[in-house]
């Protein structure tokens, strides 16, 4: 057989990224400290039921949020609603973790909240009626105004495909406007929801920086104190397991549910295109109140809560490295992205000249990096650094590599890697899929060979795609919290980590310069990403 | 020293796995030679291309171009070495390439070796897309974009041009004058061309020679004359759907006899021993109007084609008889009337099955 290097090079990125994954399912076989045995009885079922809990109440509030916003603003016309079609997606820019900064230190006992009764009305005894945000409730609140904008924007997507036609069928059929809501119009998105919700519950579950400040015990933080706490590796991979069950179910309904999502999308020709209904009056400012308020609660809330903070405390502004801690952030950032990129090309052009049905399933398979937890693939890294070591390399007489992975950038790269390698795989696919393969054989028939196709005539053609999937691995690296937390160098902080440290050392007024930096950093790559995200160009 | 200059030896096309059409033998004699293949959507013509063109490799047989070997079971040049060009059905422009550009890579691509360089101008005004040259392939028709590939094809130069249905997105009153071009500019150019196609009239123009793929078989390559006046099988005969069979027994070395038309003579092309019971194939144009004629059948349908007339006439024994009259024939016959059949009826030559 003729030696293949795009066949081999894709192979062996899906084998590279698969490797933290089989670790995290077979350490389950392992053997592990009494700790386990003390877990089982007590605190293990919690973890179940607080993760099940989190994971109910999130989907509620963001199927509310997501669906409710993405209508008003995809059938209806009234004033802002082109500003609010773009201004809800600003909700990405703040990681849970900092929303629940803001809210609790908004409404804790003599907050902002407070402050701002004492200015208007006087002095008063006004902590008892400002209700508290923690625990539980605040976290799903945190979770559900920071992840909403997953269901706002699928949904927003299948709404605008559906067609003029379906909506008149409604009203000829003399349904009310609820009921055309109701029968119809949902039926018809239900797959773009079912997949925003999904990619909600994978992100809901992993979340490790709102949960751990909120002291709720899910599975997520469970694996962090059995790593930390009680240093058992083997015991975190095994919450990892069953946390990972739970996620490969939802993985699949995803997965299924945007199959049939992107179904829905490719049946939009010969779709008479619909129409906006202008609003007028009270319910023209019903809508403007229900975005704006949407807007404000999950973006401008925690954005002048932060900027409150860091006008109030100036001294804060001095007390951090800002030009470090961009540039950290900025060096991970563009050290990713070209890491994630390479590969991601490589791998997805050795799936296309190869077109071989194993590699497809492996690639699959190995894209799931994406719906295990950071927590879970930084400790299955470490694992799987601490297996190879002991095993191969000290064995065979060599010195430890332990250090060359572990509390290093090429480490935090590696798991990055693997975490947002389906971000990076996916986003060059969708490129390569609009791409008939004809293409390519027009190029080979005009004299071209492999690599010259692939770098005169796919790269180009990628261009957009490749701005794009960098701008997405940028904003997830910049609000990411948990591999960093783990993995990073000794000294080396990021926004997210320096937020995170300062937060849970209860100095919540010096997590918001970090917090604000961030905030703003994301929101400029969101606002750069926008026309993708929204798909405006179909519009 | 082999002279044809293609030769497809007993080669069984593939696809996906399946074989789409087995054993299939033809050659290109000479330099400049433009053939057809055709035969209906599906049976494998697109994949006798993308083989040819090195898009697919062969498990049996060989593909020889200009006396090297292509394909075998052993050996496969790649496309990008072949110096063949294909023009795929669909559109297969660089989208993100103007027209021009699209058709610049095409000449820069391959170099011809001592070869005259053809004009891309030419080429480009004799295809009419001068004015879509600064468009890109999404903002242009079906049709131009296939223009648009031939001439990227055209302007490589190459060895051995391969086109799939290459004007079947083009607007039918234009079809005609670009077949004209097409077929001089192949000629001028003495490009060795493979057309596929599902049009009989177009192959029948184009080519030098015709392939007729039916049911997994190369059934009949021959001139366009003979595969429409000499169709070798019953298949290639529905295929063309240019004429029925009736039943007839052969009474002499030139006569036979038919139920419902009484004597036919003509030249056999195949001899049959008096007595045999034979299938007769009669084309539209094998049977003369008369109206004097007491040799009567009814009228049951009337096509209009524009410079004739198809009658579809029934007899006693309910068999459907087409026959062609100019349209500028003197009165027409509606349908449910009688229609006077010229006898004695001779067919100048007589396929039977």
């Amino acid at each position: 057989m003729k030696f293949n290097f795009w066949y081999l090079s894709s192979l062996s990125i899906s084998l590279i990224v698969a490797i933290p994954i089989l670790t995290v399912f077979t350490s389950f076989f392992q053997d592990t400290s009494n700790y386990f045995e003390i877990l089982k009885q007590t605190f293990f079922f919690e973890y179940i039921f607080n993760s099940l809990t989190l994971l109910i109440g999130v989907l509620f509030l963001t199927f509310i949020l997501g669906v409710g916003s993405a209508y008003v603003v995809s059938f209806y016309q009234f004033p802002g609603a082109n500003f609010f079609k773009w201004a809800l997606i600003l909700s990405f820019a703040v990681p849970p973790y900092i929303y629940a900064y803001s809210l609790f230190a908004f409404f804790e006992n003599y907050g902002t909240a407070f402050t701002i009764l004492k200015h208007l009305f006087g002095d008063g005894d006004y902590n008892k009626h400002i209700p508290k945000f923690s625990g539980m409730f605040g976290l799903i609140l945190s979770i559900s105004f920071s992840l909403y904008a997953y269901v706002y924007i699928l949904a927003r997507s299948s709404f605008l495909y559906q067609s003029q036609n379906l909506i008149e069928l409604g009203k000829n059929l003399g349904f009310s406007k609820f009921k055309s809501f109701h029968s119809i119009i949902l039926p018809a998105a239900r797959p773009a929801i079912v997949a925003g919700l999904s990619l909600v519950a994978m992100e809901t579950l992993a979340e490790f920086g709102a949960v751990d400040f909120f002291s709720v015990n899910t599975l997520t933080t469970g694996i962090y104190n059995a790593w930390i706490t009680f240093d058992d590796l083997a015991f975190a991979n095994r919450i990892s397991f069953f946390l990972l069950l739970f996620i490969f179910i939802l993985f699949l309904t995803e997965n299924l549910s945007r199959k049939k999502a992107r179904y829905h999308l490719e049946a939009k020709g010969g779709f008479k295109k619909k129409e906006k209904i202008k609003l007028n009056g009270a319910k023209s400012f019903f809508a403007f109140a229900f975005c704006f308020t949407l807007f404000f609660l999950s973006f401008l809330f925690p954005l002048s809560q932060m900027l409150y903070w860091t006008i109030k405390f100036p001294e804060n502004l001095t007390g951090i490295q800002i030009t470090d801690l961009l540039l950290n952030t900025l060096y991970l950032v563009s050290l990713s992205s070209l890491v994630l990129l390479f590969f991601a090309l490589i791998s997805n052009y050795g799936n296309r000249v190869s077109n071989k049905k194993i590699l497809n399933a492996l690639s699959t398979f190995s894209i799931s990096g994406y719906a295990i937890p950071g927590v879970i693939l930084a400790i299955a890294f470490i694992t799987f650094v601490a297996w190879f070591d002991e095993n191969l390399i000290k064995a065979l007489g060599f010195l430890s590599i332990k250090k060359i992975f572990i509390g290093s950038v090429l480490g935090l790269v590696i798991v990055y890697f693997v975490r947002f390698y389906s971000l990076a795989f996916n986003g060059i696919k969708s490129g390569y899929e609009k791409m008939n393969i004809a293409v390519d054989e027009s190029a080979y028939l005009l004299g071209y060979s492999k690599t010259k196709t692939f770098l005169n005539i796919h790269i180009p053609y990628l261009r957009n795609s490749l701005l794009f999937v960098i701008i997405l691995i940028s904003l997830e690296i910049i609000r990411e919290l948990p591999i960093t937390l783990i993995l990073r160098p000794f000294n080396f902080e990021t926004f997210a980590t320096t937020a995170y440290i300062s937060a849970s050392e209860d100095l919540l007024e010096a997590a918001a310069v970090p917090s604000l930096c961030l905030i703003i950093i994301a929101s400029f790559f969101i606002l750069l990403t926008s026309k993708y995200i929204l798909r405006d160009n179909d519009e | 020293m082999n002279k044809n200059f293609l030769e497809i030896k007993n080669v069984s096309f593939r696809a996906g796995g399946k074989t789409k059409v087995k054993n299939v033998s033809f050659n290109i004699e000479n330099k400049g030679d433009i053939i057809c293949l055709l035969g209906p959507s599906g049976v494998g013509k697109t994949t006798i291309l993308r083989t040819i063109a090195g898009l697919e490799k062969i498990k049996s047989g060989s593909i020889r171009l200009k006396d090297k070997m292509l394909s075998s079971s052993k050996d496969h040049v790649e496309p990008e070495n072949r110096n063949i060009s294909l023009s795929f059905q669909e559109n297969s422009l660089f989208p993100h390439y103007t027209v021009e550009k699209n058709i610049h890579l095409g000449s820069q691509a391959k170099k011809p070796n001592g070869k005259k360089k053809i004009s891309s101008n030419k080429i480009i005004k004799l295809l009419n897309i001068e004015k879509i040259l600064s468009k890109y392939p999404h903002q242009i028709s079906a049709g131009e974009a296939q223009r648009a590939a031939l001439a990227r094809s055209l302007v490589t130069q190459p060895d051995l041009l391969l086109l799939d249905e290459p004007l079947s997105n083009v607007d039918q009153s234009f079809k005609e004058e670009i077949q004209v071009q097409l077929k001089k500019l192949l000629h001028d150019l003495k490009i060795t061309t493979i057309i596929v196609t599902h049009d009989s009239y177009e192959a029948f123009y184009l080519g030098s020679k015709c392939g007729v793929i039916l049911n997994d078989q190369l059934k009949q390559y021959d001139d366009p004359y003979n595969v429409y006046h000499f169709p070798n099988s019953v298949e290639v005969v529905k295929f063309l759907n240019r004429g029925i069979l009736i039943p007839a027994k052969v009474t002499g070395e030139n006569s036979l006899e038919n139920e419902d038309l009484g004597t036919i003579k003509g030249n056999f092309i195949k001899h049959y021993p008096k007595g045999s019971n034979v299938k007769l194939l009669l084309q539209p144009e094998d049977l003369e109007h008369d109206d004097k004629s007491n040799l009567k059948l009814e009228v049951v349908d009337r096509k209009f084609r524009g410079t004739n007339f198809i009658y579809t006439l029934k007899t006693t024994t309910n068999h459907l008889i087409p026959v062609l009259v100019h349209s500028h024939h003197i009165h027409q016959h509606q349908v449910d009337e009688k229609f006077g059949i010229k006898r004695p009826i001779y067919i100048d030559h007589i396929v039977c099955f």
